[in-house]
Formats: structure tokens, sequence, C-alpha cells
């Protein structure tokens, strides 16, 4: 609601909001066609007051979306910071793979600000088939964090590519969407939206993983084997990955948030490195119970992993979209503030200005009568 | 553990872990009493719309809840 008012708010006085200029440089312009024509002499202070009353409207509106966001922000905050605790362990157990010798260079790339969820040195894992998930949110309004996460999936993307490895994009959210679809259209997969109307929860999430890779190992385990279901058309039309790439904003207080990476490997991929030992390695240790094989057991676990990562991570880019709107509107309505100051004053001056001038024009026509 | 014996037919059915695990969440849901039961259901609910893309341009995109979810998987048996 508040937003859309905004808009329109924004497109009607969009011009001299947003114009560069300061508002100094505006002002002879403002009062040229007033003055000069008809042979007025009092100054019109109406141009002034009407965006006066404008700019009073926007900075209400802009404070009220803080309001808006820092309300949201806390409850979602709670969630988000719950829900980490989910993906830990299997980033104990599975660890956290950053792409293979390059990941050194992709952290290079970011200057430090990109940081993989694991300080483990989880093996080096090259695969041919990445996805890469970009989180982004829905609305704008929300300074940089769409952009900085669609820039670190287009390094990550160029990254992971060579001549024979396929990389594709599943994304999230509107705006990562109206993004890349300017130059690497051909490289998206699916595209999420909505996901933000009811508040976001678990089945939401892991359903939308269902949809992004889960059914590709039942095509090559047991489709072959039994009788295909209807979704066989389906299964054949979804992504196939060997590695998921998820890219999100991690919430890291109101004013900091890091791009962050977390892999999820397939389970073969998983399967492979662990008998390759490594850190993977390691899952050798546990005991497995039941009659299920480890290929198995991997497989579920794979998927609970994406699926528990996934909801992390969409948590914290919603947080990370809250705490970036709250110090946006803050900062624009600081703005407004001051604008509507710089306007105050002009209108003072003006008002004060043809004041002078009229009682100017009072004396010296009554000493001239005087005289 | 009937569970272990009934992976190879979820399996079968065209299901992840994921769907699995949700279809014995919602059930779950479904046998609490009623102030809590609607307030579990509500909780829970699924929206999103996804569109695939082909060469480059998005495919009509589909409207996900539930009720289409169940729908697609056949989950009435479960339910």
């Amino acid at each position: 609601m508040a937003m859309a008012a905004l808009r329109r708010e924004g497109r009607r006085f969009a011009n001299p909001l947003l114009s560069p200029r300061p508002i100094t440089a505006v002002r002879p312009s403002l009062f040229s066609e007033e003055d000069g024509s008809m042979g007025v002499r009092n100054i019109s202070t109406q141009v002034v007051r009407n965006r006066m009353k404008s700019v009073k409207n926007i900075q209400k509106i802009t404070k009220a979306m803080k309001m808006v966001a820092a309300s949201k922000l806390r409850a979602i905050q709670v969630r988000a910071e719950n829900s980490r605790g989910l993906w830990q362990p299997f980033t104990a157990l599975l660890g956290d793979t950053p792409s293979s010798a390059s990941g050194h260079a992709l952290q290079a790339l970011f200057d430090g600000s990109l940081i993989f969820k694991s300080k483990l040195v989880a093996p080096c894992v090259d695969v041919k088939k990445n996805v890469i998930v970009t989180i982004s949110s829905d609305k704008g309004l929300c300074g940089g964090i769409n952009s900085t996460s669609v820039k670190t999936s287009k390094a990550l993307h160029k990254l992971v590519s060579g001549p024979d490895k396929e990389t594709k994009y599943v994304i999230l959210g509107e705006k990562a969407k109206a993004i890349l679809i300017r130059d690497s259209k051909q490289d998206i997969e699916i595209s999420i939206t909505e996901l933000q109307k009811n508040p976001l929860n678990y089945t939401q999430v892991s359903q939308s993983y269902a949809l992004i890779g889960g059914r590709v190992p039942i095509l090559t385990k047991f489709v072959p084997k039994l009788t295909v279901s209807v979704l066989a058309d389906d299964i054949l039309k979804n992504v196939e990955f060997d590695a998921l790439r998820i890219i999100f904003n991690k919430f890291q207080s109101v004013v900091s948030f890091l791009p962050t990476m977390a892999t999820v490997l397939s389970p073969e991929v998983v399967e492979r490195e662990s008998e390759a030992g490594g850190q993977i390695g390691d899952l050798d240790a546990y005991e497995i119970e039941g009659g299920e094989t480890k290929g198995e057991i991997l497989q579920n676990l794979a998927e609970f992993q994406f699926s528990c990562v996934m909801f992390n991570a969409v948590l914290e880019n919603a947080c990370s979209e809250q705490g970036a709107r709250m110090s946006a509107m803050d900062s624009s309505s600081r703005n407004a503030g001051e604008m509507l100051d710089r306007l105050t004053l002009t209108y003072n001056r003006t008002r004060q200005a043809s004041i002078t001038t009229e009682l100017i024009e009072i004396i010296s026509g009554a000493s001239a009568l005087e005289g | 553990m009937a569970s272990n014996a009934a992976v190879p037919f979820w399996r079968a059915a065209g299901m992840t872990y994921i769907t699995y695990s949700n279809i014995c969440a919602n059930l779950v849901r479904n046998c609490l009493k009623e102030p809590h039961k609607t307030e579990a259901i509500n909780r829970e609910k699924v929206h999103f719309s996804i569109s695939k893309w082909e060469g480059g341009k998005p495919q009509r995109p589909s409207l996900f809840d539930l009720i289409h979810l169940k729908h697609e998987l056949g989950w009435r048996i479960a339910l």
C-alpha cells in the first residue's frame, strides 16, 4: 500500500525530487514563469508551497515504510536466527564445499566481502552441472541487496562455467529476474516469485526444492525400474544438477549484509567425494541404521540438507531485505527533511523579500508625496 | 519403523524425501484438535508462482499452493 502510494507520489514529483541538482539551482526556473509575465510584481510562492507539500507527503510515506520494515524485521530476525541451527549440523557433517580451486579466486574477486558459510577446508569439488540459486526480493526500495546477490551470482557463473560445463540460474524473487533477464536470459532455468505473500515457512520453501532439482535422482535411479508416473514428463523437464550454489545476503545487522554462498552437492557427488576421502570421508565413521544403503541415506540427506539451507537462506535474505529497506527509508526521510528545510528557507526568504519590496514602495511613495 | 520399508515406494511414486516428509507433517497437523489444527494448517500455507524458462523466454507462470501440489502428486492417497 505505502509503496504503491509512494510510487504514485514519486511519479508525480519525480522530476524535482530526483534531480541531482541542488534545490537552489532549480529555484530560478521555478519563478521565471511567475514573474515577468503580465507585469506581476509579487513573486508567487505557490510553486514552492506545492513542492513543500509534496515533499512532506513523501517524507510521511517513507517514515511509515520504515516503521513497517522495522516491525517486519523484528519478526523475521527471530526466525532467521532460529533457522541457523538447521544447516549447522549439515555443515559439520558434509562440509560446505566452495567450488574447486576457484574458491580463493572468487574470494579475491570480492575483496573478501564474499564469505563461504563454512570455514572448513572442504575438498575441491569440481562438478559439471552447476545450478546457481539466486535469492532476491520481490519488492524494491531496499538498497543494494538485490544487485549484490546478482553480482555475486554473475561472478560465480563466470567462475564455474567452462568448455564442457553447464551452469544455470534458478531465480527467486522479481528483482534478480529483472536484472538477469538483460544479459543472461539464456541461462535462466526457473524463476520463482511471490514467495513472500504469506509469512515464510518451511513447507513452502521445501516445496520449491521439490521443483528445483529434487526429482532428478529419481529419474536416474528408480523410474527406469518401476512404473513411470504422470510426473515423468515433468521430471525430464526439471533441472539436473551436480552442485547447487545458493547465493543470498546473510543478515548480520540492520546495516550490514554479507553476500554468502552455500553449496549443496548432489548425492552422487557426495558419494564420490566420500569414497575419495577428505572432509566428507568422515561420513564412514557414522553408523547407518536400517536396511538402507549409503546411497539412499545420502540422497535423503542431501535433499533435506538443501531444503534446510534454502529455508535459512530465504529467511536470511528476507531479513536483510527488511533491514536494508529500513535504513534506505530512514535515509530517504532524512533527505526529505533536509529538502523541506531548504524549501522552507527559500519560501520564507521570498516572502520576506516581497514584503520588503512592498514596504519600500509604500515608503518611497509617501516620501515622494511629502517632498 | 515402517518408514524404512516404505522408502522405495514413495521414491517410485516420484516423491522426494522432502515431499514425503511434508506429507507426513501434514498428516500430523491434521491429527491435531480443533483450535490448534486450523492454526497449524494456516501457519504452513504454501504460495508461490513458478515459471520455467526455455530458450530465454519464461513460460506461463503457474501458481503453486498446497492444493495444486496434492493434486499433482496424487497426495490424496496419503491424505
